[in-house]
């Protein structure tokens, strides 16, 4: 932690590092779409576009080409509002998975026969891609929404459930002990040891749950994804609306890097201890 | 009331590649209610696991302990257990760690708050209770698993070399605290060591194991401890201390 008078510290030259090279991207992106390399030209929209495209997608526009009409977003919805029925649905999928995987963690990791007989079915939902299932799932539950929180339910608990098993068979021996020799019973070893002691690899594995629930889901609003920023980001794409496309794309990768900050977060603020104990 | 711990025919096998490897034979021992014990001997020699053997950490291969008039099956809160390497747990702040075991047994919250407050004041930790475990250092770390353990309100401690991790002189007051606390609860404690000093500066009784197969082989009554007219500093300065001392570490080398 040396920071001296002439050197700024490491936060700030961060942030200046990565300001100056976010300004270099965006110059150069602008020279690339302003050199029209590629025909026709709106396949190489320029950041200032790209922006017009954002802000269109968030209020109600003129259609334009000579209709006097105007529309509300993009296919009567705002970008956000794409973007809030994708995140719902990862927040259900994630919910599901973490009401599941948890218990089910903690089950196949505190008793081993349990574990040894579930765990090669997890193993097997775990190195499946999730998208396998989609045309089974929307055989069972239709076209809407149902189906697809199942499938990033599919897709989440997984990990959930392996890190949770792993935090449990982590746990040090002497913790439980302490604690049965303070008259804890079963259960209570439980909720006073194995469940806190587990939540820092709980954390650990819904953030790879959140990572994996995100591409999950703008893949499988390929199909009937409306709206949906994914489903939004491919339909724009094959309209030939590329500028739309690209900020799509911007909005599904800045909203990832926040889900992980969000998760980086909570970690901080509900295990504390973790790396110190 | 303190209670006392009968240990008889005792034998405990460990399983390795190549077979059993006999880890305890034949241990008789009779503890009486209020005895402070201290058990020594050199790494491996099997004090350790007759400590969890007693603390129901693992059960024996043959042989019975009993605590009071029950037999040991299990661990139980009848026999606190303080740990060489503190078992304080992060996720709860010293004075919630310090009142886990009231909790466990059903009191309410104000009342083993207050409890709590009570046995840290007592290991002199008042002002760290709202701070996490791996805020303290660790002579304070095995004073906060004290009061968890005293809290928890045992018939017997067993403790199993709580201060070896620390430096000496944190070490010498750390004996000197659970010394004033033993002879104020009266208290039965079987206390692991391999300190020759800390056993017979401790104990009421001192025994010394010899190893593979563990077996005592040395057991004696030690006055300093007990006697309530002996402030701690002066007992490490008997020419007697240093005579039973020498006596002890005959038995540990022989």
């Amino acid at each position: 932690m040396s920071s001296t008078v002439l050197e700024p510290p490491r936060g700030v030259r961060r942030w200046v590092g990565l300001a100056l090279s976010l300004v270099v991207l965006l110059a150069t992106w602008s020279v690339v779409a302003a050199a029209d390399l590629v025909e026709p030209h709106y396949l190489t929209p320029s950041p200032l576009q790209v922006w017009d495209a954002f802000i269109r997608a968030n209020s109600h526009h003129a259609v334009g080409g000579g209709i006097d009409r105007v529309v509300r977003g993009e296919e009567n919805y705002f970008l956000w509002e794409h973007l809030v029925v994708s995140l719902r649905r990862i927040g259900l999928g994630l919910l599901f998975g973490v009401l599941v995987g948890v218990p089910l963690g903690l089950l196949m990791g505190s008793v081993r026969w349990v574990g040894d007989l579930v765990g090669p079915y997890v193993d097997f939902l775990r190195s499946l891609p999730p998208l396998a299932y989609i045309g089974f799932l929307v055989a069972w539950f239709g076209i809407y929404d149902t189906s697809k929180v199942w499938l990033l339910f599919l897709a989440a608990f997984p990990p959930i459930t392996l890190a949770t098993i792993n935090g449990v068979r982590g746990v040090r021996q002497d913790q439980l002990n302490a604690a049965r020799s303070l008259g804890a019973s079963g259960l209570q070893l439980t909720t006073a040891v194995t469940l806190p002691a587990t939540l820092p690899d709980i954390l650990s594995g819904l953030r790879v749950a959140v990572g994996f629930a995100w591409t999950t889901v703008v893949a499988a609003e390929l199909v009937n994804g409306l709206p949906g920023i994914g489903g939004l980001a491919y339909l724009s794409g094959t309209q030939n609306k590329i500028a739309l496309s690209v900020a799509c794309i911007l909005v599904i990768g800045l909203t990832a890097i926040a889900l992980d900050a969000v998760i980086r977060t909570i970690e901080k603020l509900v295990v504390p201890w973790r790396g110190k104990a | 009331m303190s209670k006392g711990i009968t240990v008889a025919g005792l034998g405990h096998e460990f399983r390795a590649r190549g077979g059993a490897v006999p880890a305890l034979e034949g241990i008789d021992l009779d503890i009486a209610p209020g005895e402070f014990v201290t058990l020594a001997g050199p790494s491996g020699c099997g004090k350790t696991t007759l400590l969890r053997l007693v603390a129901g950490f693992a059960a024996p291969t043959s042989g019975t302990i009993t605590v009071g008039d029950v037999p040991v099956a299990g661990p139980g809160p009848d026999r606190g257990v303080v740990f060489q390497q503190p078992t304080l747990y992060p996720w709860l702040d010293v004075r919630r760690n310090v009142a886990l075991g009231p909790k466990l047994r059903g009191v309410g919250k104000a009342q083993r708050l207050a409890t709590a407050g009570r046995y840290l004041e007592l290991v002199g930790l008042s002002d760290a209770a709202d701070r996490r475990p791996y805020e303290l250092s660790g002579g304070m770390q095995q004073r906060a698993q004290i009061a968890r353990v005293l809290a928890g309100d045992p018939e017997v401690v067993l403790m199993d070399e709580p201060y070896g991790a620390l430096d000496a002189l944190t070490r010498e007051r750390l004996q000197n605290e659970l010394l004033s606390l033993w002879r104020a609860s009266g208290k039965t404690i079987l206390f692991i060591t391999h300190s020759v000093d800390e056993a017979v500066f401790l104990g009421s009784r001192v025994l010394v194991m010899s190893p593979r197969p563990g077996r005592i082989v040395f057991d004696e009554f030690v006055p300093f401890s007990a006697d309530a007219d002996l402030a701690p500093e002066e007992i490490r300065a008997l020419p007697k201390f240093a005579e039973v001392a020498g006596r002890v570490r005959e038995a540990i080398s022989h």
